[in-house]
Formats: structure tokens, C-alpha cells, sequence
């Protein structure tokens, strides 16, 4: 059994203007024990939705169906309560933005400290010490405890934010974008110390990000969501040398100087609204090999491989086609 | 590692000093400049000779030049003299006393009243935003606050006056009764002009706890303590509120100065005999030394206050003294 295991997952937002916006289009996914998992796709593709929603923290605009287990306990069913006893004691988060994650008016002690206290993980003296051993282990003093937020650097606050995550001794780490606002040396840092805690603590972490080398170079496995939908997922290996979805390739292509170095090609076009339905596959406008059957046909997720799921018509044998990444053209393709 | 707060205190203390002393030497000058003096209303007694204003001008110590009456009213003020009421020939300071410690208990109270349910309905308004529990409190705060006070002073006593009383602070002609009998008989009178204060104050506070609480609310720290399994009402108090207090602080500090100032309409139309009715009765009768006492006494309980808002402040937030 997987430590994570979310399937047919769908999240709608309600538009002041009474519309929906449907976010999150029936993901599925399975993570396990011990895994670094990568979650990549361009902005506004549902990947902080998705993590929002594995821990019920939505905003009362959204509404949730499908099912959430982390360790086989069932997370979206009893509400707001019977999601706040997984937070934290099972499921921790470092948020994108996590600059602005502690409060300016206490000092990162007392909030490191808070979780273990109101969880009875610890008694509020035993919780402060360990506080300061948490600071430790990402690399800053334990003296710093008493301190607070506009007295560290970015990066530390950073830091600062994993001790925090990693209070309630969690199973799961669902990181979203940990790096976006700090520096180039300062994101290795903070990316090393992921990797160094997750080896050592046996945490399994979802990493979410838009950033493909960083994946690549330090997840196990991946999923590239568009559209509010995963569009393949793979071992990071697989997904590069033999994906087998178009945007997975076009979105590697798009990398510079990743692994090999090319050219930078963006991928032209935008991504789709998802206050609208969409008929077809939904990245049908800006793929490069699309068939008649992409405008009409919604492409599922299914097994290409072992461990190597992707959603588009190419790999279907009824198609007659399929795309070889690696001769950098599509093979053939009608249209 | 707080080393800055000596430093930010000190600084405060200064200012407020000085502010004090400017307002102290604005006074004097504009009432010197304001045409009339107590002198042009006594001797307004038919066949007043020039020798009778001069004795007149010559008692109140407005002969000598006003550089000189400058100087004896600093003098007289740093030793506690405020100088002697033109209307009633008391010291300004004796019937100053008597004012404030009428208005004191009855504006507190219609003020701490309205800070606490002020802030509780902006926060729950907030909380609840956009359901119906939002609107009627947003709305009927909207309502309280833009009512003029003495309009709602009236109604409140159209709507109470056959229950409560509605004028002074004790019942005439009752004379004796225990202690506890006396202070029940001006709690009574006090209700309806607290009131009519609370009221409006509580419109003020609903509105801005409720827009800071919102700010508060879509803050990446509050989102991070929900994820950490804080409970709504620790996420409130500890995480929402102790910050969104920060502005709420200063507004406080305003409200708490103008307690000892009175609340000139509120006493005008419940004819409570405090401070603001004073300060009424002597623009009515030109008695600048009453005025000014007056004045001078509000401006440094408006500044003392503005000083604890300021230090409670940078106790609340870490940013300020570093
Ligand atoms: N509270 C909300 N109300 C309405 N729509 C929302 C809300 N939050 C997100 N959305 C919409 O849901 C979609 C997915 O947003 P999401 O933030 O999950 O994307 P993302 O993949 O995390 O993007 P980024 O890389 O920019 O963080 C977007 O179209 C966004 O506009
Ligand atoms: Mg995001």
C-alpha cells in the first residue's frame, strides 16, 4: 500500500461572478514510503490546489470530491475536524511563499514549538528544547529560537520552515515551491537539505514545482499535471528519455541546458481556462503532433509502460501512432 | 537583544513633551487673538466708565503686554495654576476636577464597552464574511456609526425615557440614602449617555476590526497555523487578532484620550455635568481660562494616551524597536 493514495480527486472553486472553475480534474496518484515525488506543470495548472487539498485546507469557495489517504486513513471525510488531526502529526507542509509563513510577532521558537504543544506531541518545555534541536538540524543555531521573523534572511526563514514541518515527526512532507523567492545558491542549499532530511528521516516528500532540473535531479518519481489533470507519471528517468506525452516533451525541450543543453524553445500558446469546458484533449492548441481524435476524444491515463502511465491518443495502437521523444520529431501523426 | 527599546521609548517621551508645549503656546495665542474678553461682557453693565474696565482688565491681568501674560501663564501653569474662571471666580482647576470626575466613569464606560464589543462583532463579522450573520453586523455598524451622536442621543431617549433618566446625574431632591443607594441612582443616569457613546464608537470599532481581521485573515501565516492544527479559536486569538491589534491599538489610544475630554454632545443633550458641557457653557460665556484649562487638559490626556498606544505597540510588535 502506498503512503499516499489519492484517487479521482476534483476540485471546483464557486467565481464571485457564479461561475466554477474546476481546478483539479480527477488526479490520481500514488506515492510510496520513503519516495521523493516530484509534481511539475506551468502556473495555474492545479498544483497548489491539489496539495491544498490532500491536507482539507481549502478555502470555503472550493468544493472537494474523491478520496485522500495518507497511510491508509481517509483524510477528506470527517470535515474540518477529522482533517485537522492528520495535520502536522502526519501530513507537514512548507507553503510556497513560506517567506511569510510565521507570524511577525512571536518568535520561531514558540512556533516551532506550537504544533507540538497543541498535538501533545511534546509538554511546552520539552517542545521549546526540541525546537531549538530542530533549528539545529537544518543548519541554524538553536540560540535563534528566540528570535523572530524579520531577524532572519530569507533562507533561514526558509530552514526555519522545514524545522517547523518536521516538528510533529510528519510521514509526509508536501513542499510547494520551497525555493521560489530566494536565490540560485541559497535554493541548492535548501534543496540539499530536502534531500539530505528525506534519506535520513525516511519522510516521503511531494515536491511541487515548476522548476524541471530540480526534479530531475533529485526526485524519484514524477507527475507533469496540465490542466488541472496529470498528464504523465513516471520515474524521472523514464520521463525524460522515453516520455510519452507531447507536453512532457515539449516542456524538457523548453529547459535550457538540462542534463544534455539545447535550445530554449518555450512552448507557444497558453494554458487552457478552467472555468470553461474543455471538449477533447485539452492541450490539443499548442501540441505538435495532434490527430483528428485529439479535438473530440478526452484522452485517459493509462499504463504505457511499467510504472509509466501518460493521457494522450498517440499511445493508443486505435490511434496508429506513437510518439518516439527521443528521434526529436513526432513519428508521423495525421494532422 | 531588545536594545532599541530604550532608545524608542526615550524618543516617544520627547515628543510628547514637545507636542504638549506647542499646543500649550497655541492656546494662549488664539484665545488672545479671539476678539472679546471677559472684560467686554462684565462691563457691559450700562454706564461702565473706562476707569471700571481698567480695574476690570487690571484684575484679570489683562493690562500688561502679551508677551508678559505669556510668560505669567507658563509661570502660573508649571505651578499648577490655571488661572481663575471669569464666570464663577473659582480656580479653573477646582471646577475642572469636579467636571472630569463626572465624565470619566460615564464616557469609560460607554468606551471600554464599545472597544470589547467593537472588536468581538469585527471579528466575527470577518470570520463569517459574506454569510448573513456578516451583514447585519456590518450593516447596523454602518448605521451606528454614521447617526450624528446627538441624534441618537434623542431617540435613545424617545425609545428609554419613560424607563431610564435622561437628564443630570442624580435625581433631584433625593436627598440622603446609603452609599450604595447614591451610586445606583447615578449608574441609572449614566446608562443612556454611555450608551449613546458606546454605540457610535462600537459602529468605528466593528468597521475597522473587521477590515484588519481580513487583512489578517488572507495571510500566509494563518494559513500555515491552520495547516499546523491550531484551532479556530487559538487561530483567532493567538495568530488573527494578535496581529490584526496593531492598528486596532492606535485607534484605542485615540479613544481612551478623548475620555477625559468628554464627549461635549453627548453631555449637551443629557445635560450630564461634566467636562464637554463645561467647555459648552464657557464658549458660551468667554471664560478662556476655563477653555483653556479645559483644553489643556485634553490635550495631554489625548497625547498620554497616543504615548501608551505607541509603547504598547512596539511591545505588541517586534519590527518596531528591533
Ligand atoms: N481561491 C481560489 N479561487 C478561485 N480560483 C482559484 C483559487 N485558487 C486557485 N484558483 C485557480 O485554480 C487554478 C489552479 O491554481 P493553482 O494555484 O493550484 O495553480 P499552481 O499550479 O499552483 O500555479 P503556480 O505555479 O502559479 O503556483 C488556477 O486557474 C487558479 O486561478
Ligand atoms: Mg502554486
Amino acid at each position: 500500500m502506498a503512503l499516499l493514495e489519492v484517487r479521482d480527486l476534483h476540485v471546483w472553486f464557486a467565481l464571485p461572478s457564479g461561475r466554477e472553475l474546476h481546478a483539479v480534474k480527477g488526479v490520481g496518484l500514488d506515492v510510496e514510503r520513503g519516495e521523493l515525488f516530484g509534481l511539475i506543470g506551468e502556473s495555474g495548472c492545479g498544483k497548489t490546489t491539489t496539495v491544498l487539498a490532500l491536507m482539507g485546507l481549502l478555502p470555503s469557495s472550493a468544493s472537494v470530491a474523491g478520496s485522500v489517504r495518507v497511510d491508509g486513513a481517509d483524510v477528506l471525510s470527517g470535515g474540518e475536524k477529522g482533517a485537522r488531526a492528520h495535520r502536522w502529526t502526519e501530513t507537514a507542509m512548507v507553503f510556497q511563499g513560506s517567506m511569510n509563513a510565521f507570524s511577525p510577532v512571536k518568535t520561531i521558537g514558540w512556533q516551532i514549538a506550537e504544533p507540538m504543544e497543541i498535538h501533545g506531541v511534546a509538554s511546552r518545555r520539552a517542545a521549546r528544547a526540541r525546537a531549538g534541536e530542530l533549528l539545529e538540524l537544518v543548519g541554524i543555531p538553536a540560540a535563534a529560537a528566540r528570535r523572530y521573523p524579520h531577524q532572519f534572511s530569507g533562507g533561514m526563514r526558509q530552514r526555519a520552515a522545514i524545522a517547523m514541518a518536521l516538528s510533529c515527526e510528519p510521514k509526509l512532507l508536501l513542499a510547494d515551491e520551497p525555493t521560489t523567492a530566494l536565490d540560485v545558491m541559497v535554493q541548492a542549499q535548501i534543496l540539499e537539505l530536502l534531500q539530505r532530511l528525506a534519506r535520513e528521516l525516511h519522510l516521503t516528500v511531494v515536491l511541487v514545482t515548476h522548476d524541471l532540473p530540480l526534479v530531475a535531479h533529485i526526485c524519484d518519481r514524477a507527475a507533469v499535471m496540465y490542466g488541472g489533470e496529470i498528464a504523465e507519471v513516471a520515474a524521472v528517468d523514464a520521463l525524460y528519455h522515453e516520455s510519452r506525452h507531447p507536453y512532457t516533451r515539449m516542456l524538457f525541450a523548453a529547459t535550457p541546458e538540462l542534463l544534455g543543453g539545447k535550445d530554449v524553445t518555450s512552448i507557444p500558446g497558453s494554458p487552457p481556462r478552467l472555468d470553461q469546458p474543455i471538449v477533447g484533449c485539452a492541450f490539443r492548441p499548442r501540441c505538435d503532433s495532434a490527430v483528428v481524435r485529439c479535438a473530440t476524444d478526452h484522452p485517459a491515463l493509462a499504463e504505457v509502460a511499467r510504472g509509466h502511465e501518460a493521457a494522450c491518443h498517440l499511445n493508443d495502437p486505435a490511434t496508429g501512432v506513437l510518439s518516439v521523444p527521443d528521434a526529436g520529431q513526432p513519428a508521423g501523426g495525421a494532422g | 537583544m531588545r536594545s532599541g527599546t530604550l532608545d524608542y521609548v526615550v524618543k516617544r517621551v520627547a515628543f510628547a513633551l514637545v507636542t504638549i508645549f506647542i499646543v500649550l503656546t497655541f492656546n494662549f495665542v488664539l484665545f488672545r487673538l479671539l476678539p472679546g474678553s471677559a472684560v467686554t461682557d462684565l462691563s457691559r453693565v450700562p454706564n461702565a466708565s473706562p476707569a471700571l474696565r481698567e480695574a476690570l482688565a487690571r484684575e484679570f491681568g489683562l493690562a500688561s503686554s502679551k508677551w508678559d501674560q505669556y510668560l505669567a501663564y507658563l509661570d502660573q501653569l508649571f505651578h499648577g495654576n490655571l488661572g481663575v474662571s471669569y464666570v464663577n471666580q473659582q480656580p479653573v482647576w477646582d471646577n475642572l476636577r469636579t467636571d472630569v470626575a463626572n465624565t470619566v466613569p460615564m464616557v469609560a464606560l460607554g468606551t471600554v464597552v464599545a472597544v470589547i464589543a467593537g472588536i468581538t462583532s469585527g471579528l466575527v463579522s470577518a470570520w463569517r464574511r459574506r454569510t448573513p450573520a456578516d451583514y447585519l453586523l456590518t450593516n447596523s455598524a454602518i448605521a451606528f456609526y454614521s447617526f450624528p451622536t446627538q441624534w441618537l442621543g434623542l431617540m435613545l431617549i424617545v425609545l428609554f425615557g419613560s424607563y431610564l433618566p435622561t437628564t443630570g446625574m442624580t435625581t433631584p431632591f433625593q436627598i440622603g440614602g446609603s452609599f450604595w443607594q447614591q451610586a445606583g441612582d447615578e449608574l441609572q443616569h449614566m446608562i443612556l449617555p454611555s450608551l449613546t457613546i458606546a454605540l457610535t464608537l462600537y459602529g468605528q470599532y466593528t468597521l475597522v476590526v473587521r477590515s484588519a481581521v481580513l487583512e489578517t485573515l488572507g495571510e500566509d501565516y494563518v494559513l500555515t497555523a491552520r495547516a499546523k492544527g491550531v484551532r479556530t479559536r487559538r487561530l483567532l486569538t493567538r495568530h488573527v487578532l494578535r496581529n490584526a491589534m496593531l492598528p486596532i491599538v492606535t485607534l484605542m489610544g485615540l479613544s481612551f484620550g478623548y475620555i477625559v475630554g468628554g464627549a461635549l454632545l453627548v453631555e449637551t443633550v443629557f445635560t450630564w455635568p461634566g467636562i464637554g458641557l463645561a467647555v459648552y457653557q464657557a464658549v458660551l460665556q468667554r471664560d478662556y481660562p476655563m477653555l483653556q484649562g479645559a483644553f489643556l487638559l485634553l490635550t495631554i490626556s489625548v497625547v498620554v494616551f497616543n504615548l501608551l498606544a505607541d509603547l504598547l505597540y512596539a511591545r505588541l510588535d517586534p519590527r518596531v524597536s528591533g
